[in-house]
């Protein structure tokens, strides 16, 4: 999900980067976010992100007043509606029109894919910044229990947990989230064993300051760009890998429509309906591919130096 | 130095293989209770007959002692049975590998024939519209759902060429029952779902081949090699290509594990008798001896994978200490 950490000393400004003497001194957020707004296409990409989330967050209404019914909701007299002005994007195999289908959808699938970017980021980084931090034998334990955990193909892992959990949105994204945090906790435990050696955290200590305040009010905030990074460039990955699960009938079970389960069904209609197939998949190709162009971005502007 | 370093990572990788098997066995022991839904809901059986099915299975002993002796069968090369048809696991997968194999080895092989060239082309046309072009291929092929671009391709290929009356393309299995399997019904077969394996390979490879032969043709030898008055072609290709392509075998060594996980999805659109899909129907199932069997396969490809990426690294490119 998220590439090796090859980021130090974040908060230097990179070379090159026009910082000429006579602008005033802009602080790293100031700088990192100005850089992002000159980026017109990743921000058109996160704006996207913004508004399916709204339609997300909406899907009742839109039910109500656009499309007049609810994702459940049978019509016998209707299968099978080619796209036109009646059914926007056409019914299924009972009648049950796509459009409000999809955006009830857009619920599971970037309502999942936020919690779990969420959770990962939680566990994977206090288990990072903990070993980090600490080294040692705790250092040993942990990142042990790391690799065994990306060690096992992840798909395997899903297959296993899912029998197990039989999964509503919560459970799904704690599913995928338990591989995701591995990820994320080498990434931090990176950033930490950098960022410890500094000199203002040798003065910090010098001055009494704890094992917690060290972490959380010191070395957080010096963790907190990649962080922002593996996120933004986390959530495309999880929606696909949500998609595949609820495809394959591990993730959310029907009747609650998802982007992925939509295309389980289309597979056995085929020869009456291609829309079934098209529309769910344009739809995350749509939403993956602007969360992709965003967290490309994101990456851009956080982290000059990465950039190819 | 070498010998030191490899002996090292093989202990690590005997530790973290056996946490893997006890993660995975964790978990399939979590859902013992399931194993052949309903057997306690069946008024045909006596709890007696219920007791003895589950111990002919091995169901009733704790978890540890089944995982003691299970791991004492692998060491010595036994999987086990499976649950569900009492068949030796390992000619599950012994079955199934080579098709696996077939999917995913052309995928790579025709991943690689592709990328190679696309990503120089990008590199030395940095900033040209053929650039811009590919690299817009390249993050499609990021965000393009693997089983829809198979339902897609099945819905173009199969189903509607079918329905115009023209040749199609066979969707589904490895070959066909009545044609016995030979090579053009087997390649026919193969076109599919290498396409969708391939394209992913493909957008990933083009990207990391383009900024890796970036990066070699900024470096101080080629700058004396064109001094030296060579021609451009050998210096992209001889000194160029040759150094950009290293990094690239790392990726491939990675993509070890893929073989069998990889191609999971792929092989469940098209009904592909691979390992993936064995993984797949078995753990739907509970058998879980063979689930089991199969995880522990994967995940020893993980690791020889990653050592194997690691030391030809470091063949490759002698700069490379390991320590």
């Amino acid at each position: 999900m998220i590439g090796p950490s090859r980021v130090a000393e974040l908060d230097v400004p990179a070379a090159g980067v026009e910082t000429g003497a006579a602008r005033p001194a802009q602080s790293y957020w100031n700088e990192s976010w100005e850089r992002l707004r000159a980026n017109r296409v990743g921000m058109a990409a996160g704006l996207l992100i913004v508004v399916f989330a709204l339609i997300a967050l909406l899907a009742p209404l839109f039910s109500l007043v656009v499309t007049h019914v609810q994702p459940q909701t049978i019509n016998l007299d209707d299968t099978f509606f080619r796209p036109g002005l009646r059914h926007l994007l056409g019914t299924d195999e009972l009648g049950r029109d796509t459009l409000t289908r999809l955006i009830w959808g857009a619920r599971v699938s970037l309502g999942v894919a936020f919690l779990t970017v969420a959770m990962s980021l939680s566990v994977g980084t206090t288990v990072g910044m903990v070993a980090g931090y600490y080294g040692g034998w705790i250092d040993d334990v942990l990142m042990r229990f790391v690799d065994m955990v990306l060690a096992i193909p992840a798909i395997f892992l899903f297959i296993l947990m899912s029998i197990l959990f039989r999964p509503n949105a919560i459970t799904l994204a704690a599913i995928v989230a338990s591989v995701g945090w591995g990820s994320v906790a080498r990434l931090v435990r990176g950033e930490v064993l950098s960022v410890k050696q500094r000199d203002f955290i040798l003065a910090t200590r010098s001055i009494g300051a704890g094992d917690a305040r060290l972490m959380v009010r010191h070395l957080l905030p010096n963790v907190l760009p990649v962080l922002i990074v593996a996120a933004s460039l986390g959530v495309g990955q999880i929606i696909l890998i949500e998609a595949a699960l609820d495809f394959l009938g591990l993730g959310i079970q029907p009747p609650t429509p998802s982007w992925g389960n939509m295309l389980t069904n289309a597979q056995s209609y085929f020869f009456r309906s291609g829309f079934l197939v098209a529309f769910p998949g344009i739809t995350i190709f749509i939403t993956v591919l602007a969360s992709n162009i965003f967290g490309n971005a994101v990456r851009d502007a956080f982290d000059p130096r990465l950039k190819s | 130095m070498l010998a030191k370093y490899i002996a090292r990572r093989f202990l690590a990788s005997v530790i973290v293989v056996l946490g893997v098997t006890v993660i995975t066995l964790l978990l399939m022991n979590s859902t013992r209770g399931s194993y052949v839904p309903g057997i306690d809901l069946n008024p045909a059986l006596r709890p007696e007959d219920i007791a003895r099915l589950r111990a002919n299975l091995g169901l009733d002993r704790p978890f540890y002692e089944w995982y003691m002796s299970w791991i004492w069968a692998v060491l010595h090369g036994d999987f086990g049975r499976s649950m569900i048809d009492g068949s030796p696991v390992m000619s599950h997968i012994l079955d199934r590998l080579p098709n696996t194999l077939e999917l995913t080895g052309t995928a790579i092989v025709i991943g690689v024939l592709i990328s190679v060239p696309l990503g120089v082309i990008g590199a030395l046309r940095r900033g040209s519209k053929t650039d811009h072009v590919l690299t817009v291929v390249s993050v499609a092929g990021f965000a393009v759902p693997q089983f829809w671009m198979g339902l897609m391709l099945i819905l173009i290929f199969s189903v509607t060429l079918q329905q115009h009356g023209l040749p199609w393309l066979p969707s589904s299995g490895a070959f066909s029952a009545y044609a016995g399997g030979d090579i053009l019904d087997r390649i026919l077969h193969l076109i599919l779902p290498a396409t969708v394996l391939s394209f992913f390979y493909l957008s990933v490879w083009s990207r990391f081949i383009r900024s890796s032969m970036l990066e070699v043709l900024s470096q101080d030898y080629i700058r004396t090699a064109r001094a030296k008055g060579m021609s451009e072609r050998r210096v992209v290709y001889l000194h160029g290509l040759r150094n950009a392509l290293i990094p690239l075998i790392t990726l491939i060594g990675l993509e070890l594990p893929g073989l069998v996980s990889g191609g999971l999805v792929v092989e469940v659109v098209f009904g592909w008798p691979g390992i993936g899909k064995l993984a797949f129907e078995r753990a739907l199932q509970y058998d879980y001896s063979t689930v089991m069997g199969v995880t522990f396969f994967a995940t020893l490809l993980v690791i020889a994978g990653n050592l194997l990426a690691d030391l030809l690294y470091g063949v490759l490119d002698p700069r490379i200490r390991y320590s």
